[in-house]
């Protein structure tokens, strides 16, 4: 479409959103503009068209300014720092070196290997065959206890001749 | 009816010697030199270690059926006395009292907790008699 020439009434109607949303190219704007200035209808339309559009900027401004957004920002700039601190990990990441990356999965793999299973039943002591359990024991004089590991023989001993105030 | 009360006695008898405890009380003379019983072989190495003499030789021993809470009174060589009484078995362990006495003199009493068909052993050292060695008494219960 050419601008240089006046543009009809048609032609300019359909572009008159675009016009008021100031969307066209300046030249065009420019032939619009002519035609809405010599055109009383089409500036009629313009004008309609501006103070809607005014009133509809007004009326998003104001449920803008009523919308309570105190509980999303904090949301947002949680999920910020999150997505940050993803990126500086991805960015340390990419400077480990291989070798590092290559002993790090080395070492886990030991650890895994190395790592005990399900921990074993534990099986009650077998008792000694001749063990012994002194649950009480007084003497007139001096005695002593004598134990022997492997089989738990336990020896009493005591004196024969001790001071019988004494133990 | 004398055939009757005859056979009750025995059974009795025999129901209280089943429900007994085997106790086996040997009594061995330990000195720091002469030869070892033969008997004593495969004990020696541990009386050795827990007594501290070298020569083992056996000079009593007595088997006896004890009855279950019922003292029994062994003589040991040398005029002293064990007394025994059997009182439970727990975990597969014989619950006892011990009484060692020297005329009315008690060397040791003791309540202990044996392994059934364990040994344990009691000794008397002669301190001021050194070269009469020490007297050891061991006691085995088997129920």
């Amino acid at each position: 479409m050419s601008v240089a020439r006046v543009m009809t009434c048609g032609e300019v109607e359909a572009l008159l959103d675009a016009f008021v949303d100031a969307e066209l190219p300046a030249a065009m704007l420019l032939a619009v503009a002519r035609h809405a200035g010599a055109c009383t209808a089409c500036d009629a339309v313009v004008r309609e068209l501006t103070t809607l559009r005014e009133v509809v900027e007004r009326s998003v401004a104001a449920e803008a300014e009523a919308l309570d957004l105190s509980r999303v920002w904090p949301a947002v700039s949680q999920g910020i720092e999150r997505h940050d601190v993803r990126v500086e990990w991805r960015r340390r990441l990419r400077t480990v070196p291989a070798w590092g990356v290559a002993l790090a999965v080395a070492a886990s793999a030991v650890l895994w290997v190395r790592s005990p299973g399900p921990e074993p039943q534990r099986v009650a002591a077998r008792p000694r065959p001749n063990q012994t359990v002194i649950e009480r024991i007084d003497s007139s004089g001096h005695f002593e206890l004598r134990r022997e590991r492997k089989n738990g023989t336990t020896l009493i001993m005591v004196s024969a001749d001790g001071d019988p105030a004494g133990q | 009816m004398v055939l009757g009360l005859a056979v009750a006695t025995v059974v009795l008898l025999a129901a209280a010697h089943a429900f007994a405890l085997e106790v086996q009380i040997t009594t061995v003379r330990a000195a720091e030199h002469g030869p070892s019983d033969a008997q004593l072989i495969d004990l020696r190495p541990r009386l050795r270690r827990l007594v501290g003499y070298r020569s083992f030789q056996i000079v009593g021993e007595e088997r006896r059926r004890c009855v279950w809470q019922t003292s029994e009174a062994f003589t040991i060589p040398g005029g002293r006395l064990l007394h025994v009484m059997p009182r439970a078995m727990r975990d597969q362990a014989v619950v006892m009292r011990v009484k060692l006495m020297d005329g009315s003199r008690a060397l040791v009493d003791t309540d202990v907790r044996l392994q059934n068909r364990g040994v344990m052993l009691f000794g008397v050292d002669q301190d001021s008699h050194a070269a009469q060695g020490a007297l050891i008494i061991m006691l085995r219960a088997e129920d």
